[in-house]
């Protein structure tokens, strides 16, 4: 994407590691502050994301991950804060971003089939009023194929078990083919194989160059699956490497309990 | 065939597309009770609108009509988001209210003929050919005709330009978001199109047959496909199926059009509903009897290949094993022979190499967790099915 590269020269750098490498940073929030019905879920988060970073967004439920994320994407408005993507507003730079929702978050009853969810992916580019054509639905078709959900494209989106469908919402964003992708809970319910291909997928996007945040659960994989975690309840606790920070103190800090991991090595 | 009754038809026709056209994205939404709503609520903007403008058929009229129809969604929202009441609640609060207002206005004010109660809530679709449209001096049709026909093909043109839109924020709002496409606006743009046809439309049909033909064609349409476009078509079919037909039976019964189309729309509905081949009930019903006795069959080829003793496979002692009556037994044996899954020597029950594969993979997704897959594979296997 020429576009992209253009921002990203333009963008300020910031070091990390003690490799003296400069890196752009991807997504930058600042004091966001974030409320349902005045009573905060998030409060003055600052926040530096890297660019090429697989970062996990951990936390307690009701620490407001996803709110971080739609927060950040621009579907729920903050009460006080900003958020730049590249250095600029998310609204100029909507092309670069790639959003996975919560599968629960929509009815899979919807009378379509599996193609033409992932073309989707493809209507943020295409912009108001203009219709997908062919090249929309050879890109999707690709982006079947690299989930490995080429077989089942006609297939009515109700007749995919949850696994696929994740597979299917995993295909839309790729088929966006942004710098940055948000993922909210990708690996709820699904089972063990179709976790393993899509942290494959995610891994290849980070080789890739792309940065990748999600939203995650399971703490015992965060080690194994990701490089770059922040810890949220609320406000922000840490966040930084995983080889750096992914300890008892903070997971202790986060959780509110006494954490005895002995998950990473 | 006279030409008030052709007009009378072609009325009613075009209301029914311009109806199931916003409809389809309603029922998609979940939202039908809101269509309840606004048809209500938009009375007290006809009556002072017609205090305004002194004729039932002004633009000026339809658009401050069609304003209380998104006041009343507004207020719905407005209400619902103060987390005090449910969605079904609010709209219950609001419509009656603004619907009442504009009851006493009528009552209060206007001693018009045209504008009373019965005429609002019923419409009267056999008096539409006698308001004619008159340009310089020619009859060009009726009134109702050039109002809706308007309004049809401005709805068609937004269609066409917005189905995209419509279809990722009505699918998924979130994506729709963060793509760019604010739901906001397409979420009042359809309730805008809705309000403008529901006032376009009740004077010809009333405002409870607007409500029906919004509704039930599309959810009829939802039972028959899984595609959105067929699904806008197939409730544009039904729609003017159940105009015409309901003309007809109106003049057989010589009863009201609007109540007679009503009942078409439910009778379709209803047919559907029982017969459709995939969602209908009969449908259904026939498919938990397959899968409960293909799911038997598989308990049953199960415990052949967990049994080598021959006498937890001798056919008359196999009720005893399982546990399962006479009646069942012979269903599930008889099922497992037509398929060739099983042979009997000496009254001894064995997988056949069919059987035994079938076994094998089927064990094999129900370890994995991939159930699902049983399903698929029941195509390859079965020559008849449970």
């Amino acid at each position: 994407m020429k576009e992209n590269k253009q921002t990203v020269n333009r963008t300020t750098k910031v070091m990390i590691d003690n490799k003296n490498k400069t890196t752009p940073i991807a997504v930058k929030v600042d004091d966001l502050t974030v409320a349902y019905n005045y009573k905060p879920v998030l409060w003055d988060i600052d926040l530096e994301i890297p660019e090429g970073v697989l970062m996990a967004i951990v936390g307690p439920n009701g620490a407001g991950k996803s709110t971080l994320i739609k927060s950040i994407l621009g579907i729920l408005k903050p009460i006080a804060g900003s958020v730049s993507i590249y250095g600029k507003p998310y609204d100029k730079q909507r092309k670069l971003v790639a959003y996975v929702p919560q599968k629960g978050s929509v009815d899979w009853d919807f009378p379509t089939t599996a193609l033409d969810v992932v073309m989707m992916g493809t209507y943020g580019n295409l912009g108001w009023i203009k219709r997908p054509g062919q090249k929309q639905k050879k890109e999707a078709l690709e982006a079947l194929e690299k989930v490995g959900m080429l077989p089942f494209k006609n297939r009515q989106i109700s007749q995919l078990s949850g696994g696929q469908q994740q597979r299917i919402f995993l295909a839309r964003a790729l088929v966006q083919n942004a710098s940055i992708y948000f993922m909210d809970e990708p690996f709820q319910g699904v089972d063990a194989t179709t976790e393993i291909a899509i942290i494959n997928i995610l891994k290849a996007l980070r080789k890739a160059g792309k940065t990748v945040i999600v939203v995650h659960h399971d703490l015992q994989t965060v080690p194994e699956y990701f490089d770059w975690v922040t810890f949220l309840n609320v406000k922000k606790i840490a966040t930084g490497p995983v080889k750096d920070i992914f300890n008892d103190d903070y997971l202790t800090k986060t959780y509110g309990i006494n954490y005895k991991v002995s998950i990473h090595k | 065939m006279s030409n008030a009754q052709l007009e009378i038809q072609l009325i009613a026709s075009i209301v029914a597309i311009a109806c199931a056209i916003p409809g389809t994205f309603l029922v998609l939404r979940k939202m039908a009770m809101i269509s309840d709503a606004i048809s209500h609520s938009i009375l007290p903007g006809i009556v002072i609108g017609f205090f305004i403008t002194q004729d039932l058929n002004s633009p000026l009229l339809i658009l401050l009509a069609a304003l209380t129809g998104i006041i009343t969604v507004v207020l719905v929202e407005y209400i619902q988001k103060t987390g005090l009441v449910k969605e079904d609640t609010a709209i219950g609060l609001v419509f009656p209210t603004l619907f009442s207002i504009g009851v006493i206005l009528i009552a209060k004010n206007a001693n018009d003929v045209h504008l009373d109660v019965d005429a609002v809530l019923l419409g009267e679709l056999a008096f539409a050919p006698f308001d004619r449209m008159i340009i310089s001096g020619a009859d060009v049709g009726p009134k109702s005709l050039w109002i809706i026909g308007s309004i049809l093909l401005i709805t068609i043109a937004l269609l066409f330009a917005f189905f995209k839109e419509l279809k990722v924020s009505t699918f998924d709002a979130g994506l729709a978001a963060s793509l760019g496409f604010s739901p906001a606006v397409i979420h009042y743009g359809l309730m805008t199109v809705s309000s403008i046809t529901t006032v376009g439309a009740f004077d010809a049909v009333g405002a409870i047959l607007v409500v029906a033909l919004m509704i039930a064609p599309p959810a009829t349409a939802y039972l028959l496909t899984t595609d959105l476009k067929k699904m806008l078509l197939y409730s544009v079919c039904f729609g003017v199926f159940s105009a015409i037909s309901g003309y007809w039976l109106a003049h057989g019964l010589d009863a009201s059009i609007s109540g007679s189309i009503t009942t078409m729309l439910g009778i379709i509905f209803l047919l559907v509903y029982l017969f459709a081949p995939n969602k209908g009930v009969i449908a259904v019903l026939y498919r938990e009897k397959q899968q409960r006795t293909e799911v038997l069959l598989l308990t049953f080829l199960l415990h052949l290949k967990n049994h080598t003793d021959e006498r937890e496979r001798h056919v008359n002692h196999l009720n005893e094993h399982i546990n399962w009556q006479k009646v069942r037994s012979k269903t599930v044996l008889d099922l497992a022979l037509k398929n060739n899954m099983i042979k009997f020597n000496k009254n001894i029950v064995s997988l056949t190499e069919k059987g035994d594969a079938f076994t094998s993979q089927a064990i094999d997704y129900i370890i994995t967790n991939e159930d699902a897959q049983i399903e698929d594979m029941k195509d390859d296997f079965f020559l008849f099915r449970g």
